[in-house]
């Protein structure tokens, strides 16, 4: 029980060092560093529930799996969109994107 | 189990740390070798969980995924080392209180959740493997390629977006 206790903490950390860095930063670069972060804390908690839960169930490494591809997905997005807005504006910064709200 | 609890903890802590050191360096550079070190510590933990498979697979995909990450920071930025201390955050109180907010409460799902009986042995690796790739093709297919046709996707949209305009 202690390690997966112990997995779980680390997990609840990183997801919140995440959520601090994807609200707190203003670069789109650094807010996506923050999502992965958050995404990271997820694997952690996916893979000790597996582990130490139901390692019979091969379900879990398979939703570990998709964390990895909605990762893989978020930075092929975000880098399209970085490169755009580059393009346009000649810099990433968020504060520089009001004109984006709806 | 005394080892692998030690072991998780000491590469948990790693992943901390520098997942905190990504939000406090004025470098980009060092932001995504920070990042790097801590999805790196995040694998060595799905190893010492004896998810083999899914520890190396952290491992390659991240340390691509990274150096990726550090070559658009040094394209994006016109002070990538952090020469100039620029400051690239905003409402920083609000954004920590949010992060302590949600942390707690996982940490307070995690201590005060019944969990029930801890399984004391895994699958070795090889039998782990196989059975994903049993679920890959069998039940789990659909799931496999919806998310292979989505970052198809996602992959050209990008491009499409990034690509200049000719006139």
């Amino acid at each position: 029980m202690t390690t997966l206790l112990v997995a779980l903490a680390i997990g609840a950390v990183l997801f919140a060092i995440g959520l601090y860095g994807a609200l707190s930063q203003t670069n789109l670069v650094m807010i996506m560093m923050g999502v992965e972060l958050m995404l990271g804390g997820a694997m952690v908690n996916l893979v000790a529930f597996w582990r130490f839960l139901h390692p019979e169930r091969i379900e879990g490494q398979m939703f570990v799996l998709i964390v990895m591809t909605v990762m893989a997905i978020e930075a092929a997005v975000g880098f399209g969109l970085g490169t755009a807005r580059f393009r346009a504006k000649g810099s990433v910064e968020m504060e520089e994107a009001a004109e984006l709200k709806g | 189990m005394i080892a692998q609890t030690v072991a998780v903890a000491l590469l948990g802590a790693v992943a901390v740390w520098f997942g905190a050191a990504v939000f406090r360096t004025s470098s980009m550079v060092r932001s995504a070798l920070s990042l790097l070190a801590s999805m790196a510590a995040i694998g060595g933990m799905f190893l010492a969980m004896e998810a083999e498979f899914l520890g190396v697979l952290q491992l390659m995909m991240m340390a691509t995924e990274m150096a990726i990450m550090a070559v658009f920071m040094v394209m994006y930025m016109m002070d990538p080392g952090g020469l100039g201390q620029m400051d690239m955050s905003h409402q920083k109180r609000l954004s920590l209180a949010s992060g302590v907010l949600a942390g707690l409460a996982a940490l307070a799902i995690a201590f005060l959740g019944g969990w029930g009986p801890v399984a004391a042995t895994a699958p070795d690796a090889a039998a782990q493997t196989r059975a994903l790739g049993i679920e890959m093709m069998t039940r789990s297919l659909l799931v496999f390629e919806t998310a292979a046709v989505t970052i198809l996707v996602a992959m050209i949209a990008s491009v499409a977006v990034a690509i200049a305009r000719r006139r």
